[in-house]
């Protein structure tokens, strides 16, 4: 069922598509039990310890850390994924926690796509089948540990609320008490998942686990990422498809405090500064002239002319499930309507460099602040601003062209928005 | 120059020009993310904030106009009564899908319900209408603002 990717680029280390379960001691004699896509051993070695990756970590206090590959957008990512582990991990909800994923799309990438990113409702999908397995797997591990220090047959035992409990004699330990010892099992091999029968929170309403966060102001979004030494960049784009800058006078906008470095892009200009008041307010201070242009004439109006006039085409079927045509002409009650949206959203990215390396943008930031912007009069078309990280060195290198490359060729800490 | 801020109760010197909105002295001088960016314009209510209580657009208020008035933003409103009461409705009834907004109609329901205990769909819909949710989630608010005056306040 899951096509991964993945696989393919790993072909060389001859893994295919099943996950790779690995245990190792965590800090505090926990156990971790990284849970990643196919990868060589000699790179699945490397999860232990404080590696961060897509894992299970259990502390000696019993608390459960999820790592998150998926991003939470209001679809309930952050409650559904979690019940996946816990239902056969055998706790309840408010025992997990979660910590998103740092970007890293060799870890994270989502099975169904082979790229980090959430959308299209892929997350479950793609979860579905690993999570549960590295659920199960933690909870043979912590049974086995627990009819370990009893010396009893595993068999005999259970988990149960968090606790593994010998049935016989009722005796019962909690997980983290089992923790360190878990650590030390083997990693069970093709462990048998729950039947949806048995089923005690998956199909269940629950309270979503993101609620609290984002009634406080907790909830970080991508647009809210405060990397150290982070700066804050928005830029002014062509204002016609295709167009082009011609000159930027920016004698007005350097003197505004705040402002640290105007950037000129071939179709663009980035203003960096401390915060976003200075670095809009240096954008309004610029005096820019563009070339717009073989689509000069091309209005909005146009565009949705143009889409509309598409989309009265045929189109391309992609699947055929009874008779369409005959269901439509039959039906009582038929509803049409037409769905025009316009420009969506205003984007935002966060890009930090590290130790020479320029670390890929995650998808959480466009994805989390999506809020559309009203035009107004005057306005571009196609604004296209929002809070970016940024300590760019006083060079022109252009920062879009930079981004479109998976390896930055500067040392610098730079951010960009489209 | 410098402006001297009282911010939930914590004074703060931040040295930016004077017209400088009060959102990006609190996101991106002081770090609270807490309170949105949605439109810069004033047009979606996601950077409500309160400056003496009263429900206020920081995306258009400059810094050189706050002088020595009391700001407080959502990280803090749960220490206020109605903020609390609020907070604790938002997440009985589960109010927030994407919760981008959540922050901006938070603050807007918590000084209504601090200067309007029991508010009819008419004040509700006065005090909410600049606050606007992508996700729809307006049916909810205006149940947890109905809620709110019940509730004990543990939220938050």
């Amino acid at each position: 069922m899951i096509r991964n990717h993945i696989a393919s680029r790993a072909a060389d280390t001859n893994l295919s598509r099943r996950s790779f379960l690995a245990a190792s001691g965590a800090a505090g004699g926990g156990l971790m039990l990284s849970l990643s896509l196919p990868l060589g051993r000699s790179e699945a070695a490397q999860f232990e310890g404080f590696a961060p990756n897509a894992f299970i970590r259990i502390g000696s206090d019993g608390q459960i850390v999820l790592t998150m590959p998926y991003v939470e957008m209001g679809q309930g990512t952050y409650t559904a994924i979690p019940m996946l582990i816990a239902e056969e991990l055998e706790v309840n909800l408010n025992q997990v926690r979660l910590e998103h994923a740092p970007p890293n799309e060799k870890l994270y990438a989502n099975p169904l796509l082979g790229v980090q990113a959430t959308g299209n409702s892929n997350a479950m999908r793609g979860a579905w089948k690993p999570l549960r397995e590295a659920g199960a797997t933690a909870r043979t591990m912590l049974v086995a540990a627990g009819a370990k220090r009893w010396d009893v047959d595993p068999t005999s035992c259970r988990a149960q609320d968090g606790k593994v409990v010998h049935v016989p004699t009722g005796r019962r330990l909690k997980y983290g008490e089992l923790a360190a010892e878990a650590a030390k099992m083997p990693v069970p091999a093709g462990v048998a998942l729950k039947a949806p029968a048995n089923f005690k929170l998956i199909g269940t309403p629950a309270k979503r686990l993101d609620t609290p966060a984002k009634v406080n102001g907790t909830a970080v979004y991508g647009i809210d990422a405060r990397p150290p030494g982070v700066k804050i960049a928005t830029l002014a784009q062509s204002p016609v498809f295709g167009g082009r800058l011609k000159s930027v006078d920016d004698a007005a906008a350097n003197t505004i405090k705040g402002v640290r470095q105007i950037v000129r892009l071939h179709d663009a200009v980035a203003v960096v500064a401390d915060h976003m008041g200075a670095a809009k307010k240096g954008l309004a201070a610029l005096k820019i002239e563009w070339v717009d242009g073989p689509h000069a004439r091309l209005t909005t109006a146009d565009v949705a002319h143009e889409l509309e006039q598409a989309s009265l085409g045929s189109g391309a079927v992609a699947q055929t499930i009874g008779d369409v045509e005959k269901a439509i002409a039959s039906a009582t009650t038929k509803i049409e309507a037409i769905y025009q949206v316009p420009f969506l959203p205003p984007r935002n990215r966060t890009r930090s460099l590290i130790a020479g390396r320029c670390s890929r943008s995650r998808r959480a930031p466009r994805r989390s602040s999506i809020l559309p912007r009203k035009k107004r009069a005057g306005d571009r078309p196609y604004p296209r601003e929002a809070a970016a990280a940024s300590r760019c060195s006083s060079s022109s290198e252009p920062i879009w062209r930079m981004s479109r490359k998976s390896k930055c060729r500067r040392t610098e800490r730079f951010a960009f928005t489209m | 120059m410098a402006f001297t801020i009282k911010v939930n109760g914590n004074t703060h010197s931040v040295d930016v020009d004077g017209d400088t909105p009060l959102l990006w002295v609190l996101r991106d001088v002081l770090g609270m993310t807490g309170t949105k960016f949605g439109c810069g314009m004033a047009l979606c209510g996601a950077c409500t904030v309160h400056v003496d209580g009263v429900a206020t657009r920081s995306c258009i208020t400059s810094i050189d106009s706050i002088g020595n008035s009391a700001i407080t933003t959502i990280e803090a409103i749960g220490a206020t009564a109605a903020g609390a009461r609020i907070q604790k409705a938002w997440l009985d009834r589960e109010v927030p899908q994407c919760g981008y907004c959540q922050s901006g109609q938070i603050m807007s329901a918590s000084a209504l319900l601090a200067s309007n205990p029991h508010p009819t769909d008419a004040d509700i819909d006065d005090a909410m209408s600049g606050n606007i949710c992508r996700c729809g989630t307006y049916v909810r608010i205006r149940e947890a603002i109905k809620q709110a005056p019940q509730s004990t306040g543990q939220g938050g």
